[in-house]
């Protein structure tokens, strides 16, 4: 039920579309490529510097640099507000425009389920996901818990003491908080802070005792004994030398997976053969040693859908989140 | 501190190289620019920087947006003084008393004492990052939800003392900020409040556009209404530098305004915007003519330009020591440094001391660069004023809603900032202080989030408020400024009475 788990499945029959592909057999409609005219407008929901924002200007750094893209120009625009609603409503106005694109991140789709508003994802063109982050849970140096089975022992004895700081109700972190809760059978005190950074803020002032991180957040306070990574919220290990020896959530008995994937989207009705440039340029990136290098540098995953399986793809995360928030109390779709 | 000095000393041999240099002046100069635009503040800017910065040497190119960080501080002061509209957030304190030093003819004067105060402070807050940043992290860290609330607190009732009428008309209107303050999404639930279905207010009332409507709109509309104001202000060129005075009475706001500015900038929870705001209401409390706050206090104007820049300064203590970022800007340049592929946390000093010390020498001479910059062109800049009203005011209106788009980028930033325009209008005639309405807008979503988070961490016990030292102070500071008002009427009551006696 759980969006990575999923992603891999499909991974795989994306594979098998691919060697479809290359044994001569072309989907009927293939249309020749074909690069849009004038600068390119990547729209991101969240201010400069937030991880979307920065995911995107990673993208069309690497685009550029390595010649890939020569022609148009790729700008990184920030249009905040509304949770995402801003920015997916500015892109959803331009049907039809080859200039302008939309940052997939999880907030455009979970704000339409918890504000109870028409679905974006449907009425844009699917382009690509491209990068995706797992997820830790850490507790602070001191605090009793060595794994996730003492974590919710001692969560267990007294109801809401261990607290926990996060981003709003209803981001990555809560619902993330909310399937250790179901999974352990435990209370856990969510304190919501406004943002990632003001929630590490709390948890290295000892404000509370656990956080939900990606790993590239984690791994420096590890090493500066600032926090405890208690576990990965992935299906199987990381085999990176310095992520191999720390245990998933799930092999620790506890079912909790998630986690998070950014992508691109175009407008509405989009033309093809821009879809198809698109999905020649962003195969190309995700293969060179730029991006590979930028991916295991940060602990990221890139694992790639070109637009006809991220279609397929993003309405199975959608689902995904749609459950997992109508169980959380959240939803009002 | 010895070895802290060896460090810097290398820092500046990193930093004078004459293309990093180069690259600081580059910084610098946008900084400035980019300040002076209202609308687009430093944090917009780097981020619309970003892509040049790519390519580059990593300390060459933090060197450059950090420059931008802290020369936004200097520019936004300009477009407060002389046409009322904050060139950027922590500069709105500026055009309460910068507008009205310059229709006295004062405005060289309080743009060359913003520059010299910013400059001192920029300095003092530098040297402090330089020797403390591994003290301070800590400190930053003993900060968290009650010391934000108290300190939020003490901003709302401090509110009282603004503006040049009674204190009821002050907290009327902090309130009605209070209550704007409200519309948009739950900052922790999520939940749409006093919305009304509008996608536009989900995100809130922002108060940039509220305070460009508030000073710059609405002293447009007034102006143009009475004849004689259509006189260009005179600006004699031997008011256009700073008298000896002045310059007394303004130290010790230089060094006021430069601590708390620093203090509150080293929290993770407090921008540039609160530290303006807190050192100005503070040195109204110290200041020997506190009547003259919102008439054109040279002393006030001083203490918050000193602050704002030696908190964007003290910001980057977190940013350096622990890898959070302290305001919107510090969060841009910790996106530039991952862009450039160095991952920041706490062993950023250790790993990169070549960034990190070229980074601290930098900003030294960022600053004597600003100085340098900005002082020659005080009296130039000043002289603008000489132009009749008549050919002024259609330029300030253009340039307060090009503002208010940049902003955003949306078309509902302009309608708010002409709608605050129109009752910041109203309030100037129902003589209603316009600052509390700003200060109210700045300090209610601190003030809300950490005390609802206060209280989740404690269970629901206010006990929290007391049982953390730092809160315990705080709070005192918060109950002694209510019950001294009291204190005081009793006293002035009693004393005829032991005359009579």
């Amino acid at each position: 039920m759980i969006a990575t788990h999923l992603s891999r499945r499909l991974l795989l029959a994306g594979v098998a579309a691919a060697a479809g592909l290359a044994s001569g057999i072309l989907p009927a409609g293939a249309v020749e490529p074909r690069a849009p005219t004038g600068p390119i407008e990547v729209t991101v929901g969240t201010s400069a510097g937030g991880t979307p924002d920065v995911m995107m200007r990673r993208m069309a750094q690497v685009l550029q640099q390595t010649g890939i893209v020569k022609e148009p120009p790729i700008v990184v625009v920030n249009r905040t507000g509304g949770s995402w609603m801003v920015a997916s409503n500015y892109v959803l106005g331009k049907a039809g425009d080859e200039n302008t694109y939309l940052a997939i991140a999880q907030p455009m789709l979970t704000t339409p389920i918890t504000q109870g508003l028409p679905n974006t994802f449907e009425k844009l063109t699917p382009l690509a996901l491209f990068v995706q982050a797992d997820l830790v849970v850490a507790v602070r140096p001191e605090f009793e818990a060595k794994s996730f089975k003492e974590l919710v022992e001692i969560a267990k004895k007294k109801p809401r003491s261990v607290r926990q700081a996060g981003a709003q109700v209803g981001s990555t972190d809560y619902m993330v908080t909310g399937l250790i809760q179901k999974a352990g059978g435990v209370e856990i005190n969510y304190i919501p802070f406004d943002g990632g950074g003001s929630a590490q803020t709390a948890f290295l002032g000892g404000n509370v005792d656990m956080i939900v991180l990606t790993i590239d957040e984690a791994l420096p306070l590890q090493k500066a004994g600032k926090a405890r990574i208690l576990g990965v919220l992935n299906e199987k290990r990381r085999t990176d030398a310095e992520l191999k020896d720390i245990p998933t959530a799930r092999e620790q008995g506890f079912d909790v997976v998630w986690g998070q994937a950014w992508g691109l989207m175009g407008a509405a009705n989009l033309d093809p053969a821009v879809v198809a440039w698109w999905d020649d340029k962003l195969g190309k990136m995700v293969q060179t040693p730029e991006w590979k290098k930028m991916i295991a540098d940060n602990y990221l995953r890139s694992e790639y859908t070109d637009s006809a399986q991220t279609k397929v793809l993003l309405k199975k995360i959608y689902e995904d989140h749609l459950a997992l928030l109508r169980t959380l109390g959240l939803s009002k779709q | 501190m010895m070895d802290t000095l060896s460090l810097l000393a290398h820092g500046f041999s990193i930093a004078s190289t004459p293309t990093n240099l180069l690259f600081v002046l580059v910084g610098v100069f946008l900084g400035q620019v980019i300040g002076l635009l209202p609308g687009i503040g430093p944090a917009a800017g780097m981020a619309l920087l970003l892509p040049i910065t790519f390519g580059l040497e990593p300390t060459s190119a933090i060197i450059m947006l950090a420059g931008i960080m802290y020369g936004g501080m200097y520019g936004g002061t300009l477009t407060s003084v002389l046409i009322n509209v904050p060139g950027e957030a922590a500069s709105v304190m500026t055009a309460v008393d910068g507008h009205q030093l310059a229709r006295q003819g004062r405005a060289g004067a309080a743009l060359s004492m913003a520059a010299i105060g910013s400059f001192l402070a920029g300095i003092g807050a530098v040297i402090a990052v330089v020797f403390l940043t591994p003290v301070l992290s800590s400190m930053a860290l003993s900060f968290n939800a009650p010391e934000y609330f108290l300190i939020a607190a003490f901003g709302i009732i401090a509110t009282a003392s603004m503006g040049t009428s009674s204190a009821v008309k002050a907290l009327l209107v902090a309130v009605f900020g209070l209550g704007i303050a409200l519309v948009g999404t739950d900052p922790l639930l999520g939940t749409s409040r006093l919305t009304f279905g509008s996608l536009d207010l989900l995100e809130g009332i922002d108060f940039l556009p509220v305070a460009i409507g508030l000073f710059g709109i609405a002293e447009v509309l007034v102006s143009i209404e009475s004849r004689e104001e259509m006189e260009p202000m005179k600006t004699r060129l031997r008011d256009l530098w700073v008298t000896k005075t002045e310059w007394l009475s303004c130290r010790m706001a230089i060094l006021r305004g430069g601590l708390i500015g620093f203090a509150t900038g080293v929290m993770p929870g407090a921008g540039p915007t609160v530290a303006s705001l807190l050192a100005y209401v503070i040195e109204k409390r110290w200041s020997k003519n506190p009547e003259r706050f919102g008439r054109g206090a040279l002393d006030g104007l001083t203490a918050s330009e000193s602050a704002n820049n030696s908190a964007v300064h003290g910001a980057l203590v977190p940013m350096l020591a622990l890898g959070i970022p302290g305001s919107a800007s510090t969060a841009v340049l910790l996106a530039g440094l991952i862009l450039l592929g160095i991952r920041p946390g706490p062993m950023l000093m250790n790993e990169q001391p070549d960034l990190v010390w070229g980074l601290m020498a930098s900003m030294f001479i960022g600053n004597v660069m600003l100085l340098v910059i900005n002082l020659p062109l005080a009296p130039v800049f000043a002289s603008l004023l000489r132009i009749r009203y008549a050919y002024l005011a259609p330029g300030i209106l253009v340039l307060s809603l090009i503002g208010a788009y940049g902003a955003t980028l949306s078309l509902f930033t302009v309608g708010t900032t002409l709608v605050f325009g129109m009752i910041g209008y109203a309030m100037i005639k129902l003589d209603l202080p316009r600052p509390p309405l700003v200060l109210a807008l700045v300090l209610a979503p601190l003030m809300e989030t950490s005390l609802r988070q206060s209280l989740m961490l404690s269970q629901g016990s206010m006990s929290i408020f007391i049982e953390r030292p730092l809160s315990a102070v705080l709070t005192v500071a918060v109950v002694g400024m209510l019950l001294l008002p009291v204190i005081r009427m009793l006293l002035a009551r009693r004393r005829p009475g032991i005359a009579g006696a």
